[in-house]
């Protein structure tokens, strides 16, 4: 479970992007978070995996203070968190399987254990016939795809997806959230995913959690993204 | 051994700013093994001259030797000598035969009673030659005296020159070489920025992320030391009958295999301190994780 308490993120620059917010995550939920652009769907997210600490408040995963786990422990707390980027953040150089291997070398995992873990999360996202192929061979939603085997690669109970669907098509765009709903329901992982593609969010009828700057407005179980 | 790979790709991506890094190295270490060497030699030269008699007292022609014996005996009391040998006439021109034992022309014709006795004296401290000088010069029979303190003061000099001169110069190299590794991986480490804040958010420790740099800081160490002490080796391979023929009687060759083992492997541990050193100050300025 994720809980947020009172949580508010003020940057230095004085932009207040989340303002005194609480909300509850429960483990297995899928959630969108939506809010047009600034509304502080990304800060959300970037609190979770503590790429940046809150003003005030305080976020719990699991009832642990995430922001009193030592720095040391850091790493051991991502690992638990997947993550699906926009600018889907795959290495060029690397192929898909190079890139998916990733988390787990990170683990130090041996090279067997590599391969048929990547091989099965290859599978599973349907891009296995293109393991050997780098980034830039591959179409929009093949390379978030990747990006989407990546993050699930190593187990996570958790998977952001930050705006996944917002360079796709709305076709792929489709796709890509079916993907993240099947690893929800297969998997049992909570999946947390910002958009503003109210289209996705209105087909999907899963819970959808409204952010006006930096404020939650909205907070509806099956619900809607009102656009008007 | 993932992690050595990793550094070994990291320096084929740019092997220019490697070569750079491993040649200042090779340089720092190369003048460092020079003056290593000098300091050495020349320690060895200043054992060798303070070995020798360091005083010289020639007596005149008609000194007689009981005369001798007692001015040594009273060189010997002042209690600052190592040795005091008397040389006879006989025995000063059996030492001159041996000497000239090759030019038969500066043979001919010299007898026992050409050349004079002595008496050779051995100091303990090489500051004790003025005193002794001193008391051997007041003798009437003392028709000269012969002393290199000149020459070991100059020695003295010109070593404690080097070791300082020497100091210098290689810390001012050092301080090039360690510039140089923290502008390469500092450079490394701006290249790889992208795969490093992925590898941060799928959970990589500090010390996974920063592996790879340090081992390559670490090679730059090991490749700059070995070329380096090859480079000083084959010199000193190469021009040792000229040292050794300017050195004279001073045995300094051939050097010992040991002693170039013991060079490698303190020059391999210090660069090795300098390379990861240099990585460490760069990851620390440059390697941002949140």
């Amino acid at each position: 479970m994720i809980q947020f308490e009172s949580v508010t993120k003020k940057y230095p620059s004085g932009h207040l992007a989340l303002d005194n917010i609480s909300l509850k995550i429960e483990s297995g939920e899928f959630v969108f978070i939506v809010g047009s652009s600034g509304a502080g769907k990304s800060t959300l997210l970037k609190l979770i995996t503590r790429e940046i600490s809150p003003t005030t408040g305080r976020i719990l995963i699991n009832s642990e203070d995430i922001f009193k786990i030592p720095k040391s422990k850091i790493p051991i707390l991502r690992r638990r968190i997947g993550t699906v980027f926009q600018d889907f953040k795959l290495l060029l150089t690397r192929t898909v399987f190079e890139n998916v291997a990733m988390p787990l070398e990170v683990l130090s995992k041996n090279s067997s254990e590599i391969e048929k873990a990547v091989s099965g999360t290859l599978e599973k996202v349907g891009m296995l016939d293109k393991a050997n192929n780098f980034p830039l061979q591959l179409a929009g939603g093949e390379i978030q795809r990747t990006s989407i085997a990546r993050a699930i690669i190593a187990k996570p109970e958790v998977l952001l997806a930050d705006e996944p669907t917002g360079d796709l098509d709305p076709k792929n765009s489709q796709g890509v959230v079916e993907l993240l709903e099947k690893i929800n329901k297969e998997d049992k992982t909570t999946v947390i995913m910002a958009t503003h593609n109210a289209q996705i969010v209105n087909h999907f009828k899963k819970r959808v959690v409204t952010l006006e700057s930096g404020k939650i407005v909205n907070d509806q179980k099956e619900g809607k993204y009102e656009t008007g | 051994m993932k992690q050595a790979k990793d550094a070994l790709k990291l320096i084929r991506r740019s092997p220019y700013q490697a070569l750079a890094a491993a040649l200042a190295m090779s340089l720092t270490f190369f003048v460092s093994s020079i003056f290593i060497l000098l300091i050495i030699g020349g320690q060895i030269v200043l054992n060798y001259i303070e070995q020798r008699p360091q005083v010289i007292a020639f007596f005149k022609d008609d000194t007689n030797e009981s005369r001798i014996l007692e001015i040594s005996k009273e060189v010997e009391s002042s209690g600052l000598t190592k040795e005091v040998k008397y040389v006879s006439k006989e025995e000063a021109l059996a030492i001159y035969k041996e000497r000239n034992k090759d030019e038969p022309l500066l043979l001919e014709s010299v007898t026992a009673d050409f050349l004079p006795a002595s008496i050779d004296i051995s100091v303990n401290r090489a500051q004790d030659i003025d005193e002794i000088t001193k008391l051997v010069k007041d003798k009437p029979e003392v028709e000269r005296i012969i002393t290199p303190e000149n020459l070991i003061e100059q020695l003295v000099k010109w070593t404690r020159t080097i070791r300082i001169g020497g100091i210098a110069f290689v810390s001012t190299l050092t301080g090039v070489s360690f510039l140089i590794i923290i502008m390469v991986v500092g450079m490394r480490i701006a290249l790889r920025r992208d795969e490093i804040s992925i590898m941060s958010l799928v959970g990589a420790t500090r010390w996974y992320i920063a592996r790879p740099f340090f081992i390559e800081g670490a090679l730059y160490g090991l490749i700059g030391a070995s070329i380096a002490v090859f480079l000083t080796f084959s010199l000193l391979l190469f021009y040792s009958p000229n040292i050794q023929e300017f050195l004279g009687p001073i045995q300094i060759f051939p050097v010992p295999p040991l002693f170039f083992l013991y060079l490698w492997l303190g020059e391999v541990a210090a660069a090795i301190v300098i390379g990861v050193l240099g990585a460490a100050i760069a990851l620390y300025r440059y390697l941002k994780i949140r």
